[in-house]
């Protein structure tokens, strides 16, 4: 405890000395990106190799919400901010850049006679008003409702494109990643389920035996969520408020650019199509 | 007393302490379940190269060196701040507050109010506060503060009981020996407490390795090395809470991670208490 004592004085003169200094930090080659957490691990693997490549840049990505992300570049808090869906009517202020696209593929198994269901056949299914295969013109079989796990973005971007709440839904199974739902797809034959189309269709053309569903008479693949002409997919956008200069130009334009399509589908998101 | 009921009594005792057993073992079982699933999970992704290289890839690749180094560095900001202001305040409330006075009253309903507070009003706050106000940004320092302030009212509590429990007889022998009143507390009071201190060091920690929203909003998310208190950092809880829910096949390194947090914690625990033997041997 004497030891503690002695050094208390020297804890208190740091703690200040460290105040003093934070009002004098210098604000060099430095971008602050904040906003929707499905974005930022992207977005960090981003900065990662756009640092890699411009020496002296240092950009911090923080999670919070793309409302935060919109809040923060109002504010001037955040030089780009990260939204996860169009922007909205009253943002008309930002401008946004789409640096991916998210997109969900309803999968069943490959021996499943059912081609498509219609929307309001998969809402009834998820809040358990059709418990059988039957009733949706398939086999005599009851259906494996998979669902995501509360607070994945995949849940809530299917929640919100069927207008359903989070206890409505009557699941079997609950799973954790896409890696999990195909699995549980894939070993049975009566499960339906939702994964990242990019992970979904990259695992049928290994000849995991899974079938992507049409939806509104689009055909799942990463090519219609590209396109923006798939239904149940959302712009992954990179906002800010005016035209920008320096890196931050230079990140957006990267972020977009061709070189990092690999990064893009290695977060299971597909790149946009005009590049 | 006739002796079968003695020999009932005896035997519902015996009894008893079967079923209390058996609770004992069910209680025991949790934490072996909890640190089975882990090791099934995490262990084949943890090594050396884990614990000693920066996240790549979101968290896929590499390890947790940076984010391990930033919740140390946070820990530290935290505990920096909480053990002279919370141990001040224990003192002043022990030592020179009458008990039942207003002064006391009002500082134990503030102690009680601040400890009951959710967290993430604690984190809106930090981050409004640090962040924005004082111009700390999403930093280590920002991070480390407003977990202290979290921490505070319960570091307080526990170091205040500690040193209640000094007896009035070493008070009377030292006021006996003409042992000045800061004498009292430095050479008898606080080596004596020293335990209850400790103690409450661990609970501290141990409620600030486990915060996650509170940090997501001041020390931030990302996962360079720290060069400084200003950069941002991510700590652990907030590194396993993002790879679980927003990365995709991150749910190894995330319990890989977890089982990272586990033996840290324990850590803290093993030498806070090695730490209050060591000071009661001192003083004995």
């Amino acid at each position: 405890m004497q030891f503690l004592s002695r050094n208390l004085f020297f804890v208190v003169t740091l703690v200040a000395a460290l105040f003093a200094t934070g009002c004098a930090r210098e604000s060099g080659e430095h971008l602050v990106v904040t906003g929707s957490s499905t974005i930022a691990p992207l977005a960090t693997v981003l900065a990662e190799r756009f640092e890699a490549t411009h020496p002296g840049v240092k950009i911090d990505v923080q999670a919070g919400g793309s409302a935060r992300g919109v809040a923060d570049v109002r504010q001037g808090l955040a030089n780009i901010g990260m939204v996860s869906r169009a922007l909205k009517a009253d943002e008309g202020d930002l401008l946004a850049d789409t640096i991916a696209r998210d997109g969900i593929a309803i999968i069943v198994h490959r021996d499943n006679p059912v081609a498509a269901l219609t929307r309001e056949q998969i809402i009834a299914i998820y809040t358990g008003q059709v418990r059988d295969w039957k009733a949706v013109g398939g086999a005599d079989a009851p259906i494996t409702v998979v669902n995501k796990a509360e607070g994945r973005s995949t849940l809530e971007l299917f929640l919100s494109h069927f207008k359903l709440e989070a206890p409505a839904i009557r699941a079997d199974v609950v799973i954790g990643d896409n890696q999990q739902g195909i699995k549980t797809v894939a070993g049975n034959p009566q499960a339906i389920g939702y994964v990242s189309i990019g992970t979904a269709e990259y695992e049928a053309s290994r000849g995991t035996p899974i079938r992507l569903l049409p939806l509104g008479g689009v055909e799942a693949s990463t090519a219609a969520v590209a396109a923006g002409r798939f239904p149940l997919s959302r712009p992954l956008n990179l906002v800010h408020r005016s035209e920008l200069s320096g890196i931050a130009r230079d990140f957006i334009a990267f972020a977009r650019s061709a070189e990092v399509n690999d990064l893009v589908t290695g977060q299971y998101f597909v790149p946009p199509a005009v590049r | 007393m006739r002796i079968d009921a003695l020999d009932r009594a005896t035997r519902s005792d015996r009894l008893h302490g079967r079923w209390m057993g058996l609770f004992a073992m069910l209680t025991l079982l949790v934490p072996l379940l909890l640190i089975g699933e882990l090791l099934v999970d995490g262990l084949p992704a943890l090594g050396a190269d884990f614990l000693l290289r920066a996240p790549t890839d979101a968290g896929l690749g590499g390890g947790i060196g940076s984010v391990l180094v930033s919740t140390l560095w946070v820990l530290a900001v935290c505990q920096g701040v909480v053990l002279p202001l919370g141990l001040g305040c224990a003192l002043f409330l022990v030592e020179h507050v009458r008990a039942g006075s207003r002064l006391e009253r009002a500082l134990q309903l503030t102690l009680d109010i601040l400890g009951g507070v959710p967290s993430i009003v604690f984190g809106l706050f930090g981050n409004r506060f640090f962040a924005v106000e004082l111009g700390l940004g999403f930093s280590i320092l920002s991070g480390g503060l407003t977990l202290a302030c979290m921490v505070l009212p319960l570091f307080i509590r526990a170091a205040e009981q500690s040193l209640r429990l000094c007896p009035d007889r070493y008070r009377s022998a030292a006021a006996a020996l003409a042992l000045s009143r800061w004498g009292f507390v430095r050479r008898i009071l606080l080596p004596t407490a020293a335990p209850g201190i400790a103690l409450g060091v661990v609970l501290a920690s141990g409620r600030a390795l486990a915060e996650t929203a509170v940090l997501l909003f001041t020390a931030g998310y990302v996962t360079r090395w720290p060069g400084s208190w200003f950069d941002s950092g991510r700590t652990l809880a907030v590194h396993i809470y993002d790879l679980a829910m927003n990365v995709s096949g991150g749910s190894t390194n995330a319990a890989a991670s977890a089982l990272v947090l586990l033996v840290l914690a324990i850590g803290i625990q093993a030498l806070a208490v090695a730490l209050g033997r060591i000071s009661r041997g001192a003083s004995a």
